[in-house]
């Protein structure tokens, strides 16, 4: 058998698959034909490798996501079945006069921005001084990334033992250095940022070893050059090496923010409910809180929809670029 | 092999795969609507509950072992489903009713709470009548188990919320007599006593979760306000000055006198401070006890002890733990032998002296259960009213219920906004 590559040739004397399909088909209209003309050279006979786990994926994501839409659309609240001969936007307006709903968004937005350049920022800086040849490189890049092998559960309870008010390690180093003790969780204008700090320190660890990747595919000519030309270290850097980190950055960027958008883990664990502190509600507790509490499934869906959005803002960009770049 | 088999093959291949694909999507859809429960297997007893931990864990246990000797041919698979409170067990059963696939019945409150369940609760009313309880349980239990005119479930025993508990050499430090404490401003003032004679903390309180405040200001409500103020808050009809009043008690209590890392614990650390002498007083339901009990060398009366709570005195502020019965059952003859059982003296022994409860029914011989319960017990039967709870479905519906603990997370976790959780309260239940 050979292997015609030659692809791209409209004619239909190509096919890449091996090729004899012609034969059939040049004796009258016949659908196959038209459908490969239309999508390309051999869209019929690749069919059976795309069309199984595309049907799959469409309905079981795509299907749901569009079912889901279309529940937060209705009233549907209570058990029994969803009414959908009357559709309207009541569940988005009722949303946004709710004072519970646009704090949680709010809150989603404050640790999405915050906890995403924060982290990058610590990421980076721990990615710089591993790549400077140090002793225990290996250990210390070891160290760094643990705290994201570990389950959300677990640091979510080591956090809570950490902020505790009386015996938590963070107040008594703060108040052995003569300062007062602080309410990390229990203060609703502190703790967002105490939380926001606990997923931090998970994550920075990933922005570390993300940018150390970026960093050791920068040829060494590019650090020896700006060295001869008489650059400081923190010049070199600034001007030289963190503008070639473009693709690390906006990669781990989007794992990050994809991450924050998923803290429902840690509020949960943190407080053993659906329920998390005064002041560090989120979106996605928000909706389970709506969805299995009050069985309020139209609002619970229209919340999600509205956390599908926020997602959408972030990844679609980011697929965008990866497009533009022709990576997809 | 030449081309032309392999075209032939691809294309068996093809057609294979896509009959494969619709067949498991008509297997999907199939199964939905699945579960009438006629098919193999229908008649396992399947029942859901929360008793994961301690004391839970040890009565369902006790449950179960009786529940064998007495009914060894019924085959029956009990599944705990534990964490956050009831949450986790609410969460799997509204999704299995949701989906068709009820189990045969699971643990929740009667009540208001059986709302929440409207359409998929079935009749439990020839249990009811073949074993005869409405003459053995006490009034609350046969009025709160009926719903929409037909009982929905039977129930398994029962905690009393209006309760304050004390480490004995504290109190005693502090030189201040609990059986005193009469009013709300009585405990107020013993509180402030406390403070000032002792280190220790005068009321401990933990507050991870909103569900401890909403319970205390039930407490407080109708210590200070009675029964009836209390009683009409939880019909609709609220007296904003009764709410406000017991708001301002509530934030004077919170404010000076609770454990400063209150918000970062929650039931179980701060009871572990009555058990280990850092705390004053707890209000709590008497599920509290259990871990007094379960604590090395702290005997009840000796070093701990139990007052009702102030100006609530000759009331018993009602709690049921019950077994509902979800229609589409599938397995409706083994669900009512266990709803009979859930209802027997035997079953209710079996179970209350370990959960640290108490049975709903009036003729169980208490010799079994210990000097405190025996005092509940006592309580229970004499007590001139029983109003149900805030907190835990007897009082109001869930998503009432869920919109008081709104309030209380955003307007009364510190700062104590009185006048902001009143407009809430009110709003919230007012018909």
């Amino acid at each position: 058998m050979t292997r015609n590559t030659d692809t791209g040739d409209d004619s239909g004397d190509a096919v890449t698959d091996g090729g004899v399909a012609e034969e059939g088909q040049r004796s009258g209209f016949s659908p196959v034909a038209a459908l490969n003309e239309r999508f390309g050279s051999d869209f019929v006979e690749s069919s059976q490798f795309w069309l199984p786990p595309f049907l799959l994926v469409g309905l079981f994501v795509y299907g749901a996501i569009i079912w889901n839409l279309l529940i937060s659309l209705t009233d549907f609240t209570g058990f029994g079945t969803p009414d959908y001969s009357d559709l309207d936007f009541q569940m988005y307006s009722r949303a946004l006069a709710d004072s519970g709903f646009v704090d949680a968004a709010i809150n989603t937005f404050i640790l999405l921005v915050g906890f995403t350049l924060v982290t990058l920022a610590l990421g980076l800086g721990l990615a710089i001084l591993i790549d400077r040849n140090i002793r225990f490189e290996n250990t210390f890049r070891t160290i760094y990334l643990l705290p994201m092998s570990l389950s959300f559960v677990v640091t979510a309870q080591f956090w809570a033992w950490m902020f505790n008010f009386n015996n938590g390690v963070i107040n008594i180093v703060i108040t052995s250095l003569g300062l007062g003790r602080v309410d990390w969780i229990g203060n609703p204008d502190i703790v967002l940022w105490a939380v926001m700090f606990a997923l931090m320190w998970q994550f920075a660890g990933y922005a570390m070893v993300v940018f150390l990747a970026g960093l050791r595919a920068i040829p060494n000519e590019h650090y020896e050059a700006a060295k001869v030309d008489g650059a400081s270290t923190v010049r070199m850097y600034w001007r030289v090496i963190i503008p070639q980190l473009k693709g690390s950055t906006i990669s781990a960027s989007v794992v990050l923010m994809v991450f924050a958008l998923k803290a429902f883990d840690f509020l949960y664990s943190l407080v053993g409910g659906y329920r998390p502190p005064n002041g560090a509600d989120i979106l996605a507790t928000k909706m389970v809180r709506e969805a299995y509490a009050n069985l309020n499934w139209a609002y619970a869906s229209a919340v999600a929809i509205t956390l599908f959005v926020m997602t959408l803002g972030i990844v679609g960009p980011y697929l965008y670029y990866q497009y533009n770049r022709g990576n997809l | 092999m030449t081309d032309q088999d392999k075209r032939l093959s691809r294309r068996h291949f093809v057609g294979a795969t896509g009959a494969a694909t619709l067949a498991g999507l008509a297997g999907c859809s199939g199964g939905g609507d699945g579960g009438d429960g006629s098919d193999g297997g229908g008649n396992t007893l399947e029942v859901l509950h929360a008793w994961t931990g301690g004391d839970g864990a040890r009565a369902a246990e006790a449950l179960v072992t009786a529940f064998d000797e007495e009914y060894p041919d019924v085959d029956h698979e009990f599944n705990p489903i534990g964490g956050g409170g009831n949450q986790n067990l609410d969460a799997v059963v509204a999704n299995r009713l949701q989906n068709g696939d009820p189990p045969s019945s699971f643990a929740n409150w009667p009540g208001p709470n059986l709302q929440r369940y409207d359409g998929v609760l079935g009749e439990a009313g020839s249990v009811w009548e073949s074993e005869g309880f409405e003459d053995v349980m006490v009034q609350e239990a046969v009025d709160l188990h009926q719903y929409d005119g037909a009982y929905r479930g039977v129930p398994l025993g029962s905690h009393r919320l209006n309760c304050l508990f004390y480490n004995t050499s504290v109190v005693e430090d502090a030189g201040v007599d609990p059986d005193s404490l009469t009013s709300v401003s009585a405990l107020i003032d013993a509180l402030e006593t406390v403070q000032s004679e002792t280190d220790a903390i005068p009321m401990t309180h933990g507050a991870s979760g909103t569900w401890t405040t909403t319970q205390l200001f039930s407490s407080t409500m109708l210590g200070q306000e009675g029964y009836d103020a209390y009683m009409s808050f939880l019909d609709g009809s609220p007296d904003e000055a009764a709410v406000r009043a017991t708001f301002e008690s509530l934030a004077e209590i919170l404010g000076n006198y609770i454990n400063e890392d209150a918000s970062s614990i929650g039931l179980t650390e701060s009871n572990q401070n009555i058990i280990e002498g850092n705390a004053a007083f707890i209000h709590q339901g008497n599920w509290a006890a259990g871990a007094y009990r379960n604590a090395e060398d702290f005997a009840y009366d000796e070093d701990w002890g139990f007052k009702t709570y102030p100006g609530s005195e000759g009331m018993y502020m009602l709690h049921f733990d019950s077994f509902l019965y979800p229609s589409d059952n599938p397995s409706p003859e083994a669900t009512e032998t266990f709803l009979s059982f859930v209802g027997s003296k035997k079953a209710q022994v079996a179970f209350n002296q370990y959960k640290g409860s108490i049975p709903t029914r009036t003729d169980v011989d208490m010799s079994e259960f210990g000097p405190y319960l025996q005092e509940t017990q006592q309580d229970f039967a004499d007590a001139d009213q029983r109003p149900p709870n805030l907190q835990h479905g007897l009082g109001v519906p869930s998503e009432t219920m869920t919109a008081l603990n709104d309030v209380i997370s955003s307007e009364f976790s510190g700062p104590y906004n009185v006048d902001a959780a009143t407009e809430g309260f009110v709003d919230a239940v007012s018909n």
